[in-house]
C-alpha cells in the first residue's frame, strides 16, 4: 500500500468507520425496515471499501489488476445507489400514483439521455472510458435526481427532512465526483501532475461529510409509510376531461396576451 | 481552462442551486390540501369585468377632453392605468389559481398524462413572460387599456365548468377521506 498516501488511508478508515455508524443507526432506529435498499447500499459500500483495502495491500494501488477490480466492483454500489434513490422517491410519492408514474419516467429518461451523451468519445482507452463512464454516471444521476425534485416541488409535495438529507447527500456527492473527475482529467491532459491523491481526498472527504449528515439525520425515526390514498371515484376521468380543457384555456390566454398590443385583438 | 471544465462546472453549479432551492422550500403539502383547494373554489377577479369595461371606456376619455379641465384627462388616465394594473395582477391570480387546481386534480388522479403536464408547464412559463412584458408596458404607459377585457372573457367562460368539476371531485374526495378516517377509528377501537 506504499503508493497510497498516509492521509488517504486515514480518510479511507474514517469513511469505513462512519459507514459502520450509519449502518448502526439504521438498524438501531429500525429505519432499515423503511429503507431496505438504502441499507443494502451502505452495507455494500462497507464491503467494497474493506475488499479494496485488501486488494490494494495485495497488488498495490497503481497495479492494473487493482484498478480493474476496483472499477468493476463499482458497478454494484452504483446500481444500488440508483435503487436506493428510487426507493426514497417511491416513499415520498407513494400517495400520488399519477405523479410517481410521471416521476419514474422522468428519472429513467433523464438518466438515460445524460448518460448516453456523457459516454460519447469514451472509446480511446480503458482508463479514459472508465473515467468518463464514472463521470457520466454521476452527472446523469445528479441531473435525473434534480429533475425529479423539481417535479416534486412543482406539485408542492412535502419531503420529510430525513429524505431531504438523503437525497441532498446523494446529489452533492455526485456533483463533487463530476467536478473531481473533470479537474483531474484536465490537469492530466495539460501535464500538470498527478491528481490521484487529490481526487481520492476530495471524493472520500465529501463522502465522509455526506455520511456524517446521513448519520445525524437518520437518528430520527422515519414516519410510518404513507397510506396509498384511495383516489376519489372518477378522479381519473375528471383529470382526463379537465386537463386538456385547462391547457386549451391557458393556450388561448397566451394568445390573447400575444395580441395585447394589436388593435384588431379578437374576441374569444 | 478547458471547455469541458467550464461547461461541467456551470452544470454542477446549476444542479447545486436547484438542489438547494427545491429542498429548502417550506411550502405546504399539496396532497393533503388538494381536497380543501377543491372545496374552496376559485376567487375569480373576472367578476369585476363590467366595472373594468366601464372604467376603460374610450368615450369617457373623449368626454373628459371636451370638458377642458386642465390635467383632468391625464390624472384620470393615470388612475385608470393603476386600476388596469391591479386588474391584470388579479387576472394573474386567477391564472395561478387555475394552475393550482389543475395540480390538485393531478395529485388526486391515479394516472396523469406526461404530455398534458409538460404542455401546462410550458404554457405557464410563456404566460408569465408575456404577463411581465405587458405589466412593464402598462407601467410605462405603452399598452392600450381596453383590450384587457378580452383576457377576462377567456377565464369567465371556463370557470363555470371548472367549478362543477371541482365540486364533484371535492365531494368525492371528502367522502373517501371520511371513509378512511372512520376505518382508522374502527382499527383504534379494535386495538
Amino acid at each position: 500500500m506504499d503508493a497510497l498516501a498516509k492521509y488517504v488511508q486515514w480518510v479511507w478508515g474514517l469513511s469505513i468507520a462512519v459507514q459502520v455508524v450509519v449502518c448502526g443507526v439504521l438498524f438501531f432506529r429500525g429505519n432499515f425496515r423503511r429503507l431496505p435498499l438504502f441499507t443494502i447500499y451502505v452495507l455494500s459500500n462497507v464491503c467494497q471499501a474493506v475488499a479494496l483495502y485488501l486488494i490494494y495491500n495485495q497488488f498495490g494501488f497503481r497495479s492494473r489488476a487493482a484498478v480493474l477490480i476496483a472499477w468493476s466492483s463499482q458497478c454494484v454500489p452504483q446500481l444500488l445507489r440508483v435503487l436506493a434513490i428510487s426507493e426514497i422517491l417511491r416513499l415520498i410519492l407513494k400517495p400520488y400514483h399519477g405523479i410517481w408514474g410521471l416521476a419514474w419516467r422522468v428519472l429513467a429518461v433523464a438518466f438515460g439521455v445524460v448518460f448516453s451523451f456523457a459516454l460519447i468519445d469514451s472509446g480511446r482507452d480503458l482508463s479514459w472510458a472508465i473515467a468518463l463512464a464514472d463521470r457520466g454516471f454521476h452527472l446523469a444521476f445528479g441531473v435525473a435526481l434534480v429533475a425529479c425534485l423539481l417535479l416534486v416541488h412543482y406539485y408542492s409535495i412535502l419531503i420529510h427532512p430525513v429524505y431531504k438529507a438523503l437525497l441532498g447527500g446523494f446529489c452533492f456527492y455526485s456533483c463533487t465526483v463530476v467536478m473531481a473527475n473533470t479537474i483531474g482529467r484536465t490537469l492530466s491532459l495539460h501535464g500538470n501532475g498527478d491528481f490521484r491523491t487529490g481526487w481520492q481526498l476530495l471524493t472520500m472527504g465529501t463522502f465522509v461529510a455526506v455520511l456524517a449528515v446521513w448519520a445525524v439525520a437518520l437518528r430520527t425515526r422515519l414516519p410510518e409509510p404513507a397510506h396509498e390514498e384511495v383516489a376519489p371515484l372518477g378522479a381519473e376521468r375528471i383529470y382526463w376531461e379537465m386537463s386538456p380543457r385547462i391547457n386549451e384555456r391557458l393556450r388561448a390566454l397566451n394568445e390573447q396576451l400575444d395580441h395585447f398590443w394589436k388593435p384588431e385583438a379578437t374576441q374569444p | 481552462m478547458s471547455l469541458t471544465l467550464i461547461v461541467l462546472g456551470a452544470t454542477v453549479a446549476l444542479l447545486l442551486v436547484l438542489l438547494v432551492w427545491t429542498l429548502s422550500d417550506t411550502r405546504q403539502q399539496q396532497g393533503s390540501h388538494a381536497i380543501s383547494a377543491l372545496k374552496e373554489g376559485g376567487r375569480a377577479h373576472v367578476k369585476f369585468l363590467p366595472q373594468m369595461r366601464r372604467a376603460l371606456e374610450i368615450g369617457d376619455g373623449e368626454f373628459l377632453a371636451r370638458t377642458r379641465v386642465r390635467g383632468l384627462r391625464e390624472r384620470v388616465g393615470r388612475e385608470r392605468r393603476r386600476v388596469a394594473l391591479s386588474y391584470l395582477s388579479g387576472l394573474r391570480q386567477d391564472f395561478e389559481e387555475l394552475i393550482h387546481i389543475s395540480r390538485a386534480i393531478a395529485a388526486l388522479s391515479p394516472e396523469i398524462g406526461a404530455a398534458q403536464e409538460i404542455d401546462r408547464l410550458r404554457l405557464k412559463v410563456i404566460f408569465l413572460c408575456r404577463y411581465r412584458i405587458i405589466w412593464i408596458s402598462l407601467r410605462a404607459g405603452l399598452a392600450p387599456l381596453p383590450q384587457i377585457s378580452d383576457l377576462s372573457n377567456l377565464l369567465s367562460g371556463f370557470s363555470v365548468r371548472l367549478e362543477e368539476a371541482m365540486k364533484e371531485l371535492g365531494e368525492r374526495a371528502a367522502m373517501v377521506a371520511e371513509m378512511a378516517s372512520s376505518s382508522d377509528r374502527r382499527r383504534i377501537h379494535h386495538a
